[in-house]
């Protein structure tokens, strides 16, 4: 993969790399077998049957038929054409994806918990299974704690529900869907075994080309469509079939599925590695009464903690994707991490790509109960197949020393910084007079919050370079 | 170690002033102003981007780094005043109000709780002492081509006596020069726009989700005859050329509106009135260092800009006096004018802008084009 070994890259939660064999089957279908799979002649019906044929192929890595499948432009538009079939309320889990959020906040839904180790409160979901839902959506495998979900045993829960509805003569129908967008590299997905009737696929997350998506769809759920137009994917999703992008989805998945045992091996392999190196940095314990968030980065004037404790990882290993190693460093900003880290040629994020950048926090790290402080200092590493053994011992390396950076950034602030050097260029002194001169702004308001500074200066200099 | 808060936008200027503060050895915290976040019709509100570009920089070079958020302040305070002008018929400049209010007024009082000595920004402009003065006064940069201080010349005295502008006495390309040097990641980003969150061709838009438009005519001025219709009198602003859809020919001029009759009035005569001034009234006086409109009288070669970039034009007299009734509710200005003479005739500028005056670097300060 070119470029990508100038950087350890540990966001495969984010996007994935399209391997050239991925690449190598999608390329023919660009340029001589480019034609409209719906027209009627012969090489325009070779177009569709290597179309069908791809689908059938995805479908069979998740134990369906390809006309079941109905193919998207990505997982955000599965998902808001699963909540089609919603008529009443959904329920949906407090750490689903903005897409599932976003589509669910469309209409009635309620959120149902989730514990601190991310997964669902069963108890929850039944308290609040009534008659009026008819849609439930719950993520197979979480996009920011990698957690993954018993979607076995919620499914039964609902067998039981659709059960008691038919002897109580209701016929509102319950309708399951799961996002499984992360997961498809690393669990075994069988709709039948999942007992899911909606389930949204991404190929971006598997190795496939970005902006191609599939929702599987059982015979027995009603969708609307949200695309009108020529009737294309059984009516549900109108518009000119993207061949290519579909040839290339298959082959992600069906190299994903054939290998996910050895990949899952190798991911827990580095796992282990990255995160016995993390558990061994020692950093101060955060501080028992926290500043309240301010501003959407913490920051942290509180005395300095004498207490050593080590990162804590996000999540319960015991259900988690193998390649998802969520951290959190209480009193560091993460961000600062992340861009620190991308200057040494480590690529990470702090949470998920389309809301880390935006400076709002995670509603999912909220949702199992970290403070804000803790997730500001939430890190989300992600592992996959561009890495190496070698490459994680190497970024556990740094991924210390730039831990152990920010939290001495974070103790030179709290002791007030000096001059870093003797030699550096000051303000001079006649700027200074002159401030003298003119001392007419009001008093500090924030003067009791800098009582540090008056110790440092009272020591007169040289204790922190 | 002084202890600094530096506005940092993202931008080169306050990435570069970054740098240089903290090579003066200043104790530096890079604040991200956050004063709008809205995408508006066409336009992508950068703010994540900035945002992002702003902190990798002050990580970069180990500064600690804020978020503050002015934007309910942003949209009461400088938003909210600039709809009121196009509702009034004139042409405001935000960016003026978004330095007096935001950045030198709620940055500054908030940087100074927090302990600051000073605060400081990527503008171009300098703050130094003149002629053996004890405080500081605002005083025009030395790029006289990228000079800000027309933005500028609201900012209390008060906060100009803790004010840095690391870039002011730099060249612009010295600047860049001193980004790609420095490996700032920012060294080549595209200069942002004029307006803090709308580009010039922006502001129709952005008007149109504001303001209920109430279509109407064009007229000729000199005819009174009907050759085009408007969309809202309050997009077009005097002297406006393009825009007004009303065929070939020799181009038209705005030179009048009447909001209540809802009428634009157009011109092909160049010379219009209208378009030209002798005379200019200032209201809402903004006059730095303690200075009356008496004290303006006094000053040999006192000069104008009329927008920013614009050369300096020379003013004739200066004449102080009283205003009849300006009620603006946005300006604490004492209900002082001054009348500007010009020697020639001037372009007219749009009432709502700012006229700001100098005496050789020094920035006087300036009013509102009434």
């Amino acid at each position: 993969m070119p470029e990508l070994s100038k950087y350890i890259y540990l966001d495969h939660a984010a996007a994935t790399p399209v391997s050239d064999a991925v690449v190598r089957a999608m390329l023919p279908y660009f340029t001589q077998d480019f034609f409209n799979p719906s027209a009627p002649y012969r090489p325009a019906r070779q177009v569709r049957a290597a179309y069908e044929a791809a689908k059938d192929r995805l479908a069979h890595t998740i134990g369906a038929k390809g006309v079941d499948l109905i193919m998207t432009a990505g997982a955000t538009e599965s998902i808001n054409l699963a909540f089609t079939a919603r008529r009443s309320r959904a329920l949906v889990s407090s750490i689903e994806h903005a897409a599932v959020l976003s589509a669910a906040s469309a209409g009635d839904h309620l959120l149902v918990k989730v514990k601190p180790s991310g997964v669902i409160c069963l108890d929850d979901l039944r308290n609040k299974l009534s008659d009026e839902v008819d849609f439930v959506s719950i993520s197979l495998a979480n996009n920011e704690l990698g957690t993954i979900q018993p979607l076995a045993e919620i499914s039964r829960i609902l067998r039981e529900v659709r059960q008691d509805r038919l002897a109580r003569g209701v016929t509102t129908p319950l309708t399951f869907h799961t996002d499984a967008s992360q997961a498809l590299s690393l669990i075994d997905i069988n709709v039948a075994r999942l007992g899911v009737d909606l389930l949204t696929l991404n190929a971006a997350k598997c190795g496939g080309p970005k902006g191609i998506g599939a929702l599987y769809v059982s015979h027995h759920v009603q969708l609307q469509p949200i695309t009108l137009g020529g009737g294309q994917e059984r009516g549900l999703r109108s518009g000119t079939e993207n061949v290519p992008a579909a040839i290339g989805f298959a082959a992600a998945a069906e190299h994903a599925k054939s290998h996910s045992a050895s990949h899952r091996k190798h991911c827990q392999t580095m796992s282990q590695i990255l995160r016995q190196a993390i558990g061994g940095i020692k950093i101060p314990a955060p501080n028992r009464n926290p500043e309240p968030y301010t501003s959407i980065i913490a920051h942290n004037t509180e005395k300095v903690n004498t207490e050593i404790i080590s990162p804590r990882f996000l999540g319960d290993l015991k259900h988690q994707l193998s390649s998802f190693i969520p951290v959190c460093f209480p009193g560091i900003d993460a961000e600062r991490l992340v861009y620190r880290l991308a200057n040494r040629g480590i690529l990470v994020s702090t949470g998920a790509a389309c809301a880390a950048n935006k400076g709002s926090k995670s509603h999912v790290l909220a949702a199992i109960g970290l403070s804000d402080s803790e997730i500001a200092g939430s890190l989300r590493l992600s592992l996959g197949s561009t890495n190496t053994v070698e490459q994680i011992h190497q970024a556990a390396q740094i991924l210390r020393e730039e831990v152990e950076h920010e939290y001495a950034r974070i103790r030179g602030a709290q002791h007030q910084k000096l001059p870093l050097s003797r030699n550096s260029s000051r303000p001079t002194g006649s700027e200074r007079s002159d401030q003298a001169a003119c001392n007419d702004r009001p008093a500090r308001a924030g003067s009791g919050k800098t009582a540090v500074s008056d110790v440092a200066s009272s020591n007169s200099g040289n204790i922190y370079v | 170690m002084s202890k600094v808060f530096l506005g940092m936008s993202g931008g080169v200027d306050s990435s570069v002033s970054a740098v240089l503060l903290k090579n003066q050895g200043y104790d530096v915290t890079g604040v991200y102003m956050k004063n709008w976040s809205e995408d508006l019709p066409g336009m992508k509100c950068p703010w994540a981007d900035d945002l992002a570009d702003a902190k990798s920089v002050a990580v970069q070079l180990d500064l600690d780094f804020e978020v503050w958020d002015f934007e309910a302040a942003y949209k009461q305070q400088v938003v909210d005043y600039m709809l009121a002008e196009f509702k009034k018929g004139r042409t405001p400049n935000p960016d003026v109000m978004c330095n007096e209010r935001i950045k030198f007024k709620l940055f500054y009082d908030q940087a100074m709780a927090r302990g600051a000595d000073y605060i400081a920004t990527g503008h171009y402009a300098r703050v130094g002492t003149q002629n053996d003065a004890t405080c500081k006064t605002l005083l025009r940069a030395v790029d006289e081509n990228k000079d800000q201080t027309y933005f500028l010349y609201r900012m209390s005295d008060l906060a100009t006596q803790h004010t840095l502008f690391p870039v002011g006495d730099m060249l612009k390309p010295e600047v860049k020069a001193f980004a790609a040097e420095h490996a700032l990641d920012v060294a080549t980003k595209k200069e942002s726009m004029g307006v803090c969150f709308v580009g010039e061709v922006g502001m129709q838009d952005f008007l149109r989700t504001y303001i209920d438009l109430r279509p109407g005519e064009i007229r000729v001025a000199e005819t009174g005859a009907v050759v085009g219709f408007h969309e809202g009198a309050v997009f077009y602003t005097l002297g406006q050329r393009h825009g007004l859809h009303l065929g070939g020919g020799l181009p038209y001029y705005v030179v009048g509106k009447d909001l209540d009759a809802n009428i634009v009035y157009v011109s092909r005569d160049l010379n219009h009135p209208a378009l030209w001034a002798d005379t200019l009234d200032l209201e809402d006086l903004h006059l730095r260092d303690g200075r009356t409109p008496e004290d303006l009288t006094q000053i040999r070669d006192l000069k104008v800009r009329l927008r920013h970039r614009a050369p300096l034009v020379g003013v004739a007299t200066s004449c102080p006096k009283k205003s009849i009734a300006t009620s603006n509710q946005w300006s604490e200005s004492r209900n002082e004018m001054v009348t500007l003479r010009f020697d020639q005739p001037i372009k007219r500028p749009a009432p709502g802008q700012s006229a700001v005056l100098y005496a050789g670097e020094i920035c006087l300060g300036g009013g509102i084009i009434a």
